[in-house]
């Protein structure tokens, strides 16, 4: 955090447009503003710290799922992809949830967020440059994490799998956008970054566990049927992140029991675009309200 | 494309009347070529057929070896049966047998005998309803043979290979894809091996038929591998099921089956591996499960609750989701999981082995809450692969009184996974394109830390943008 401060703080004696012009164009703006989220999340602990976390687990997942039995193709794949499956769901959300929180939040309560308004660019170029730098840096700390772990499975399996893989890679990313949109809404509406963090982790236990709990008890207390208990299942972009990658090893969701045989049989070929449309909404709707309201607010 | 040029070259025979008559290439001709010279031709001899396009409905009354040498192509024209044998004796070798009817009621075939014994081997069968039909041909075999089914939805299709009453058939490396079944009823004393059976609905299934083996048959992608129904005293030896899927999807599925003996075989990756529904259902008869690798499939054992009287031994049970329950209530505890002293692997057993004989120390007693949750409401398996999961696992494990009965009971569990039987090769696959992969993932990341992550070489700085 220290090291993001200080980083923030040298970053914004720079110009960011060049002062002497007028204001660059819109996406200039934005770029420039992404340019030095990006170099400052690389420059940080946090990120550093995810990117080895995340590297070290998914080589490990990799390594134990391979390991032992012999691979035996496809199968041992699907194991595989079933643990890097469970390491995704619970830390990537944190990742995207905790980097999003600080990213107005921590400047604002050091001060440095009035140095930055004061560059000729608007709010909502400040707010969308964050957060295109953060999604940039988080996609770079998955895809050293996936990467390596690719080459543990092409040393081990072969090139099985691979399409899958592809695809678990790119709803990871998804999911990633999606948190980070939340994150950083949270932290539009913090007044300081502890807050923020704080509310952060709390949306991630309740996106993580509780919500899930929560769904298997009303289903069993009220009696839902299969199709509301889907419904509700994808409002959660975790299990639509889940099912979306099943649905592409599997080319369907019996494996999920007689909700994703339901949602096999209703949805058809066109469930896996319903699966990325819910998680891309929730990749589009928070940013779009955390810009709007950053944009309306008079203090900073 | 060939059916284009065939098309021309046809016309191209016609067109020419100093054409000599075995003109090379392919040529469309009537069927009645064929008959012609099947009756010039003496009983037991080799009819070589000159390849060209034989098209209508042929049906063979002489014990004569039809040789099609690969090229000889039998085209149905989409109506009825395309070759039918009415004699015992006839050999049918290297033919293309395509396009039957597709009507149910008729039952079209490729190639049906209505006697035996009858030899087919190494033709290729094309969009048929049924591919290749046996009704009471006994001591027949059926042998290399590559068989693809018309593209109907599951319910619309017919049978791959079918026997009726057929007993003492060889039924071996013969390749079947998209078909509903190769199905064996009331047929005894077979012989099934190397066969392979994808995107179809049951790999081998038998009805009434009994005492035969089934050997090195790899059925992948089906809905199930082997189903054996009503059919008594089979050995399933070395067989591989792998990624049978779908809402009733098995590995291996037995039905009121006596005398089952199922020895070093692999299921992977299916929906459930083994699904056994009251079989043994004879008292005093006993199944056997020796030496099998149970592996990857989302449950490993599912059996109705009256299951009973089956042995399992030395099996390795890995990393199935859930490694073994019931269909319904109750638990497997009327069948056995151990014999002189050896018990099965189960890679979710948490004991240890401390006097290292291989043994663990303690019985394996698979007691999972959330696999309980599931018995009881089968809609929370949407579920699965999620934190939640885990957690209720956590909480069981952390509160023993909310712990299930034990499914099973392993007195000798094995502790370490015991060698296969059946050679279990690696799906071959070239590395290059995971590695491009891996290799595409890391530079992308690499690039754009040097593209973004570099210092932009420092504009003027104006001296009051200095704070």
């Amino acid at each position: 955090m220290t090291a993001l401060a200080s980083s923030a703080i040298t970053a914004s004696d720079r110009p960011l447009g060049s002062a002497a012009t007028p204001a660059r164009s819109f996406v200039g703006g934005i770029a420039a503003f992404a340019r030095r989220e990006f170099r400052d999340a690389i420059a940080s602990r946090w990120f550093l710290l995810y990117t080895v976390a995340f590297t070290v687990l998914a080589v490990g997942v990799s390594f134990l799922s391979l390991s032992g039995v012999g691979s035996h193709g496809f199968a041992g794949f699907g194991r595989t992809a079933a643990g890097l499956l469970n390491l995704v769901m619970l830390v990537v959300p944190l990742m995207a949830l905790t980097a999003g929180a600080g990213a107005i939040a921590g400047e604002r309560e050091r001060g440095t967020l009035i140095y930055l308004l004061a560059q000729p660019v608007s709010r909502t170029q400040l707010i969308l440059g964050k957060y295109v730098g953060l999604a940039t840096a988080l996609v770079c700390s998955l895809c050293i994490g996936f990467g390596v772990s690719a080459a543990v499975l092409a040393w081990r399996a072969g090139g099985v799998g691979i399409t899958a893989y592809a695809m678990l890679v790119a709803f990871t990313a998804l999911l990633a956008l999606a948190m980070l949109s939340v994150g950083v809404l949270i932290s539009v509406v913090s007044r300081r970054s502890a807050v923020a963090t704080g509310i952060a982790l709390f949306v991630w236990l309740t996106l993580v566990f509780v919500s899930d709990l929560g769904l298997m008890a009303s289903s069993i207390l009220f009696r839902l049927r299969v199709q509301e208990i889907f419904s509700l299942a994808i409002v959660n972009p975790m299990q639509s992140f889940k099912m979306a990658v099943i649905v592409n090893m599997n080319a369907s969701l019996d494996v999920l029991g007689p909700v994703g045989a339901y949602a096999s049989f209703t949805l058809g070929r066109a469930l896996p675009w319903v699966l990325a449309a819910t998680i891309a909404a929730w990749a589009a709707v928070p940013l779009v309200l955390a810009t709007i309201l950053f944009a309306r607010r008079n203090s900073p | 494309m060939r059916r284009f040029r065939g098309i021309i070259l046809g016309l191209f025979a016609s067109a020419s009347v100093a054409a000599p008559q075995q003109s090379p290439g392919p040529q469309r001709q009537p069927v009645a070529v064929v008959t012609a010279m099947i009756d010039a031709a003496a009983p037991g001899s080799v009819v070589r057929l000159p390849p060209g396009v034989y098209e209508g409905n042929l049906v063979i009354r002489k014990p004569v070896t039809l040789d099609g040498g690969g090229k000889a192509v039998f085209d149905g024209l989409g109506r009825g049966t395309v070759i039918e044998i009415a004699v015992a004796g006839v050999s049918l070798r290297g033919c293309t047998v395509r396009a039957s009817g597709d009507d149910v009621t008729g039952e079209s075939a490729a190639i049906r005998a209505i006697t035996g014994p009858v030899t087919i081997e190494s033709n290729r069968v094309e969009d048929a309803l049924y591919g290749i039909d046996l009704r009471e041909a006994p001591g027949s075999v059926i042998r290399d043979n590559i068989i693809h089914c018309k593209p109907l939805d599951p319910e619309r299709r017919g049978d791959g290979i079918r026997l009726w009453w057929s007993h003492g058939v060889v039924v071996e490396r013969n390749a079947v894809h998209q078909s509903r079944d190769i199905v064996f009823w009331y047929s005894e004393n077979l012989i099934v091996r190397h066969n392979t059976v994808t995107g179809s609905r049951y790999g081998l299934h038998f009805m009434y038929s009994h005492d035969t083996t089934l050997s090195h048959n790899v059925l992948s992608d089906n809905s199930v591998g082997v189903y054996l129904m009503y059919s008594n005293d089979i050995a399933l030896t070395d067989n591989r099921m792998i990624n049978n899927r779908g809402a009733s999807g098995y590995g291996l599925g037995l039905k009121d089956c006596d005398g089952i003996v199922i020895k070093g075989n692999a299921l992977l990756a299916n929906r459930v591996g083994v699904y056994i529904d009251n079989s043994p259902c004879s008292v005093g008869s006993t199944g056997l499960f020796e030496s099998n690798m149970i592996a990857f499939n989302e449950i490993g054992l599912l059996a109705t609750p009256n299951t009973h009287s089956n042995v399992f031994v030395a099996n390795a049970f890995i990393e199935n989701e859930q490694p073994a329950t019931t269909h319904g209530r109750g638990q497997l505890t009327s069948n056995v999981f151990a014999r002189d002293g050896v018990g099965n692997y189960w890679s979710d057993y948490a004991g240890l082995d401390l006097d290292g004989d291989g043994i663990g120390d303690t019985p394996y007693e698979p007691r999972s809450l959330f696999g309980a949750m599931l018995t009881a409401e089968p809609n929370l398996r949407l579920f699965v692969h999620t934190p939640a999961q885990r957690a209720i696992e956590f909480t069981a494990r952390a509160l023993p009184e909310l712990r299930p009965v034990p499914m099973l009971i392993d007195p000798a569990p094995l502790a370490v996974p015991p060698t296969v039987g059946s050679e279990i090769a690696d799906a071959p696959g070239s590395r290059a394109p995971m590695a491009a992969l891996a290799a595409g993932l890391l530079l992308s990341a690499i690039g754009s830390a040097f593209a973004l992550g570099r210092e932009r070489r420092a504009l003027p700085v104006p001296e009051g943008n200095n704070a």
